[in-house]
């Protein structure tokens, strides 16, 4: 059924893309200057580019979904290993308390948890402190130490863990009960060094955090689940993501000279050849920035952080002896940089020409191809995720709007970065909607 | 004019409006982290030494409750 309803919608994009693409041709015969027609040609080009991997992102999710089916059938339940969960926090105390007991209310139970205070100004340790001990047959451990940023936490915590499995799970997240148990079950194979879990937005209080909670399923949870099947997620999400400890001690833990140390261990894992899964039912929910400066501040660090990370692997660009690692940079640097240029350049461009020749029938035929992959891509994800369905009506104003407010501020980031503006880790307050 | 036609000027005006807003409210958003960052007025101990020019700093104990 599945793969019906995927060869219907890649029939849809496909005569709409014809369609566009007729329109694409008209307006390329109207210009007679080599840089339009050239401008013209890489924007068909990237448009072909952005629906093919929309297209692939889909068909290797339903892959993943079907594979998954059949490998945990026949799940061995004795599999229960010593886990610890690590919680770095830095003035974290308003989430700090509801983070903690969704920890203790984990069905799993061997299970250590290290709340990891990051010399925080505010009461985050006084809170934590509160649960030290045994909590509902789990071990909790509160540390302290002095400010150094999150990946030094956690490779303090990491030194201190009793598990051979560990989860690093941010302060400002909150977990289902289940996953734990959900996630540990993949490392029964021994090529899986990580497994990254789903992040859902618990703050949908307004248009902003809606539309975040549409990319969250749509741009990362669809995304995760494509490269999944690939063995190949590229990130491993802050709130969520679990670890097999020899492998991070192997690569030397967290590294401190990005602001994404997140991407940046992946890319280590991944230089190693160690496969990287995605368990989807095993949830976090997180707190989305609410207001659209705070949303451009941890935009602008998630790009700058991913850059970093790509720009410290870049040797691995052109060297494709380890061909998924320069793949996967390949594709990172796709998404971080050359998408959002072309979009801006496609948008100038069809301005360009609207402008100039009058209102254009291709700057609608081009939006709307966008916009039908966007609304089949979220209704696809909220269909897996048993979502809200009305968030489908948000991929409407997803492209229009978000995207491109989200773009720029990446576009600006990657100047920033390549003219190497110094930059802070830039946290974001917090307001307890977890 | 057509129905397309309208619907390709919507999208036009609403695209220029929205890059006008997008780039408005990253300098915004500079402008803020810079004012921020003027509030705090951060100094290490080596730092305030030199500024002092003396051996050691002696600390008034404040209670900050």
């Amino acid at each position: 059924m599945r793969i019906v309803i995927f060869l219907l919608l890649g029939l849809v994009i496909g005569l709409f893309y014809v369609w566009t693409f007729y329109d694409i041709k008209v307006v390329y015969d109207t210009f007679e200057h080599t840089f339009f027609r050239l401008s013209i040609i890489l924007v068909a080009f990237f448009t072909f580019i952005v629906i093919f991997r929309y297209i692939s992102f889909i068909f290797f999710s339903i892959m993943k979904m079907t594979q998954k089916t059949v490998s945990f059938t026949a799940a061995n339940l004795a599999f229960r290993p010593r886990v610890t969960i690590i919680v770095p926090a830095y003035n974290e105390d308003v989430t700090i308390a509801t983070s903690i007991k969704s920890l203790v209310n984990q069905t799993y139970t061997n299970l250590e948890i290290i709340i990891m205070d990051d010399g925080s100004k505010d009461k985050t340790y006084e809170i934590a402190k509160k649960f030290e001990g045994k909590f509902k047959g789990k071990d909790i451990k509160v540390l302290t130490k002095k400010n150094g940023g999150k990946s030094r936490a956690l490779n303090f915590a990491l030194e201190r863990s009793s598990g051979d499995f560990i989860m690093c799970v941010d302060a400002d997240s909150k977990l289902e009960p289940d996953a734990v148990a959900l996630m540990v079950r993949y490392f029964q194979d021994p090529e899986i060094a990580a497994v990254a879990g789903s992040v859902f937005v618990s703050n949908r209080t307004n248009i902003l955090t809606k539309l975040q909670a549409l990319e969250y399923i749509e741009g990362l949870n669809m995304v995760r689940n494509g490269q999944a099947f690939l063995k190949l997620v590229n990130i491993i999400p802050g709130p969520i993501g679990m670890f097999r400890k020899s492998d991070i001690l192997e690569i030397g833990g967290y590294s401190h000279d990005t602001f994404a140390e997140d991407a940046d261990l992946t890319l280590k894992l991944i230089q190693k050849d160690r496969k990287i899964d995605f368990e989807p039912e095993a949830v976090a929910y997180t707190e989305a920035p609410d207001e659209l400066l705070d949303l451009l501040k941890q935009r602008y660090r998630w790009t700058r952080g991913i850059l970093q990370a790509i720009r410290k692997h870049s040797a691995s660009l052109w060297n494709w002896k380890n061909f998924n690692f320069s793949f996967v940079l390949w594709y990172m640097l796709f998404e971080a940089i050359f998408w959002p240029f072309m979009d801006l350049f496609a948008t100038m461009l069809l301005i360009y020409i609207s402008t100039s020749q009058g209102v254009n029938t291709l700057l609608i035929y081009w939006w709307l191809l966008f916009s039908i992959v966007d609304v089949a891509g979220a209704l696809y994800c909220i269909l897996i995720t048993n979502e809200t369905k009305s968030l489908a009506f948000y991929a409407i104003f997803y492209r229009l709007y978000f995207i491109a407010i989200v773009n720029i501020a990446k576009i600006f980031s990657t100047i920033e970065e390549w003219f190497q503006i110094e930059m802070s880790w830039g946290k974001l307050d917090r307001k307890g909607g977890i | 004019m057509n129905f397309i036609a309208f619907l390709s000027f919507s999208v036009l005006v609403i695209i220029i409006l929205t890059l006008v807003f997008g780039i408005t409210a990253y300098f915004l958003y500079k402008m803020r982290e810079r004012q921020r960052r003027k509030g705090v007025d951060v100094a290490t101990y080596e730092e305030l030494k030199e500024e002092e020019g003396r051996e050691y700093l002696f600390l008034d104990k404040v209670n900050l409750k």
